[in-house]
């Protein structure tokens, strides 16, 4: 998964063309499969369509075996994400509320972004071995930098007249950190989680490629070993499958969450409460 | 004593050399519309049936509240939009497409932020053909004329806003257009720095001897810089009143205190206190 | 005077590291640590000594890593931007590609390399191409939003100034996109290095990546942490160059950028 924000996606502009786009699809789908049934391309570049149809049937229903690694790598990857986003908010939020702090995390921030963390992957298997920890260790690490630097940049990126108006109110510290800071900072938090996903799922299936149990990476590496590209194919489709509902259920939350951000939602809210005061309670 | 000519003053001379040879078209008939509107789809008229004639050499300011269609009045002028009904003539040609004897300020300077001010202004010449160092020259004496003399290597970003319109001035001066449309381009400034640029613009205007069409919501700005002031009001957009401001040029800012002035304030605001 | 704050604040840095890798190496020397987990930072620096100094084995990794990446690096934003141009273009196209372009950017490139493996082998060109897969996004989805960012003033001006499409392209569609598109650039340089490294794990005899993938498993951890170092020295490297030429040629980004080129321009007349 990569970096591009909403905003960025929507310029794409799908919606409107579901049925054409449908048409093309089936038209690619059916120059694929004649590429491959006319000796083109063979098996292990371009397998059939039809066939990773049916390696598709086989291993969610047949088989079911896919199920359980999924939930392997889904688990490691969120799990990280959790961990690396807890650790990530955390050092931001101190760093906005102590001077010294930011002062000397900073070279360190520095050395971070430069390094590739998720080259830590083999330290962390040789380490801590095959099982989860060393998926969830690296999934951490890697998912933490995206929630510290939006966090961080959310919340020192106050409007200056904002807050004066909380300091002329005569708020604490803390209450201009709840009331104010917070919810400024909410877009790039939540864009900062949605980093963290995508990020902990690349450091959860790299730790299972160098080595590991169970996991997706696992399994299409073990698929790519027997040859069965089509069954590669199959297992590549369901990580992007599920990992697209998660990105969709994330849009979702973060929708809710920042809702004056749309218009529609934010007029909606805004009628909901002027009834809540209306009816007598 | 010698006084070498400084670049503002070589531009005047060059500007009054061409009036004279043009002054047989001054009373010429520069802009006309006949019956002119503009409908946005079905339900938005913009513009109901405007005509007006504009003569060489005339300051027309177009004044009135938002979406009163002065706006739109503006972009029929440069061709940028079509018009529905109607008919707009510049310099005796149908508009048909985007015209390039027009110049055209907007609210933003709209200046290109990689580019010094020197190369901003040069910017029409470059679209049209290859620099030469006369160029460079008549650049350099357009920032002179707007009072930007020291600042021909200096970025967008560090002029302030009253600057940059003057870059934005002093490039439509090299268009070598003679027919200016302006659409309140001093609004987003403060009063003061808007007040000097009136004035400035005046006696630049005056010196190039151009047709300009100004476009404000501020009823003093209009009268103080026009010949005639067309006042327009909103839904649907049409010229209420055109009043002919007698009051000679070149005018001091002390003018707006006189009592002629205020009669004529008082004018155009009676054509809105009838809604 | 410049030269003594420039040492001044890089004391100011190196402070943050001194205290750390002092209290780790104290930390250490009283026994406290399990130098099989982490090994104390003399050896470490012993270690980097012996790969870049004594033996030099390093450099070859080191380049290797640096070539494939570059090159997957090129060919990742040739593609992207191409694409891009030509969406920004052409609606149509753009329509075609859309969907496409949404499943690629959710789909992780990391786990496509498997089969890249299979495809390209065990040599240098499963490591590129796993670079290009994983950076030609954000090259891709920048320059196509910059390209599309339209001032409809800037439009009417150049219109009244009688300027061709071409003419409008060149002096103010591409100039005015080119911050998006160095941030894209700067996105892509890392993700490529990065790209380079995973697809060198377990798959390469050369290169930064499986060099520390093999001390990591012969748990030979100063030789491990040594190379995780040299990747940091790289990504440093990398960084460096990108923010340097970011700040020179997208200059009008902040005022110290301004005012240099413009001392510049006026010195050129």
């Amino acid at each position: 998964m990569s970096y591009a924000t909403t905003e960025q996606t929507k310029k794409l502009n799908l919606t409107k063309t579901l049925p054409f786009h449908l048409l093309i699809f089936a038209l690619l789908m059916l120059l694929w499969e004649m590429i491959n049934r006319l000796g083109i391309a063979d098996d292990l570049v371009a397998p059939r369509p039809t066939d990773i149809v049916m390696a598709m049937a086989d291993i969610f229903f047949i088989d079911q075996t896919v199920w359980h690694h999924l939930a392997s790598t889904f688990a490691k990857a969120l799990l990280g994400a959790f961990i690396g986003t807890l650790i990530g908010m955390g050092l931001a939020i101190t760093a906005v509320l102590n001077e010294t702090f930011r002062k000397y995390i900073k070279p360190w921030i520095i050395l971070m972004e430069a390094t590739p963390r998720i080259a830590v992957g083999p330290i962390f298997v040789a380490l801590l071995g095959f099982g989860m920890s060393s998926a969830v260790a690296l999934a951490a690490l890697v998912a933490f930098f995206g929630p510290f630097v939006n966090t961080y940049q959310g919340l020192m990126d106050v409007d200056h007249e904002e807050e004066e108006l909380f300091r002329s109110l005569g708020a604490s510290k803390f209450q201009t950190f709840r009331k104010l800071r917070l919810p400024t900072a909410m877009p790039l938090i939540s864009a900062g989680w949605k980093l963290a996903a995508a990020s902990a799922f690349s450091g959860a299936l790299v730790a299972e490629f160098i080595q590991a149990s169970e996991g997706m990476g696992v399994l299409i590496s073990q698929y790519v070993t027997m040859l069965t590209m089509h069954y590669a194919f199959a297992a590549l489709l369901s990580v992007t499958l599920f990992g697209y509902i998660l990105f969709k259920i994330m849009e979702y939350v973060d929708y809710r969450i920042i809702f004056w951000r749309d218009d529609q939602l934010m007029y909606s809210i805004s009628e909901k409460k002027r009834n809540k005061m209306r009816a007598p309670a | 004593m010698y006084r070498q000519l400084r670049g503002g003053e070589r531009m005047i001379i060059e500007a009054k050399k061409n009036k004279e040879s043009a002054s047989s078209d001054s009373g010429a008939i520069v802009i006309a519309a006949q019956n002119l509107s503009k409908k946005f789809g079905e339900h938005v008229t913009a513009l109901d049936g405007a005509n007006f004639e504009i003569k060489a050499g005339e300051f027309i300011s177009l004044v009135g509240p938002s979406g009163c269609g002065k706006s739109t009045m503006l972009r029929l002028v440069a061709g940028l939009i079509e018009k529905t009904t109607g008919e707009m003539i510049v310099n005796g040609e149908v508009v048909s497409k985007p015209r390039t004897d027009v110049g055209m300020m907007f609210q933003k300077a709209v200046l290109l932020d990689w580019r010094t001010a020197l190369e901003n202004v040069l910017l029409p010449i470059e679209i049209r053909r290859k620099i030469t160092q006369e160029d460079k020259q008549q650049a350099i004496d357009a920032l002179d004329l707007v009072g930007l003399k020291g600042f021909e290597f200096h970025f967008p970003k560090q002029l302030s806003g009253g600057m940059q319109q003057r870059v934005a001035l002093a490039r439509l001066v090299l268009t070598g257009a003679k027919i200016m449309l302006m659409d309140e381009p001093f609004g987003a400034l403060d009063e003061f720095t808007r007040e000097r640029l009136n004035v400035e613009l005046l006696r630049i205007i005056g010196e190039l001897s151009a047709t300009t069409l100004f476009v404000t919501h501020n009823i003093q700005e209009a009268i103080f810089l026009a010949d005639r002031v067309m006042v327009m009001t909103p839904r649907p957009g049409r010229i209420a009143k055109v009043i002919d401001v007698g009051l000679k040029k070149p005018r001091d800012i002390s003018i707006q205190t006189s009592h002629e002035f205020n009669v004529l304030v008082e004018q155009v605001r009676d054509v809105f206190g009838e809604h | 005077m410049k030269i003594v704050s420039g040492i001044v604040s890089f004391l100011k840095y190196a402070l943050s590291f001194i205290i750390v890798l002092g209290t780790w190496e104290l930390y250490a020397a009283y026994g406290g640590l399990n130098e099989l987990f982490l090994p104390r930072p003399s050896k470490i620096g012993l270690k980097l000594y012996d790969m870049f100094i004594e033996t030099g084995m390093i450099y070859y990794h080191f380049f290797v890593t640096l070539l494939e990446m570059a090159i997957g690096f090129l060919i990742g934003v040739t593609i992207g931007v191409s694409l891009a141009v030509a969406a920004a273009f052409s609606p149509r196209f753009r329509r075609y590609i859309a969907p496409y372009a949404v499943v690629f950017n959710v789909t992780p490139g990391i786990a496509v390399l498997p089969l890249i493996i299979a495809w390209f082998g065990f040599g240098w060109s499963s490591k590129i191409a796993l670079a290009t897969l994983v950076c030609f996004f954000p090259p891709f989805i920048n320059t196509l939003t910059g390209l599309l960012k339209s001032d409809d003033e800037a439009i009417e001006l150049f219109q009244t100034l009688g300027a061709t499409q071409s003419q409008y392209f060149w002096k103010q569609q591409l100039p005015n996109a080119l911050p998006e598109i160095f941030a894209g650039l700067k996105l892509a340089i890392t993700t490529a290095l990065l790209g380079t490294i995973v697809a060198q794990f377990g798959s390469a005899s050369e290169g930064v990546g499986i060099l520390m993938q093999r001390f990591a498993f012969r748990l030979d951890m100063a030789g491990s942490f040594a190379s995780l170092v040299t990747m940091s020295i790289m990504g440093l490297m990398v960084f460096t160059l990108a923010e340097f030429l970011d700040r020179h040629i997208v200059f009008w980004r902040n005022l110290d950028g301004l005012e240099r080129v413009s001392r510049q321009r006026a010195k050129k007349g």
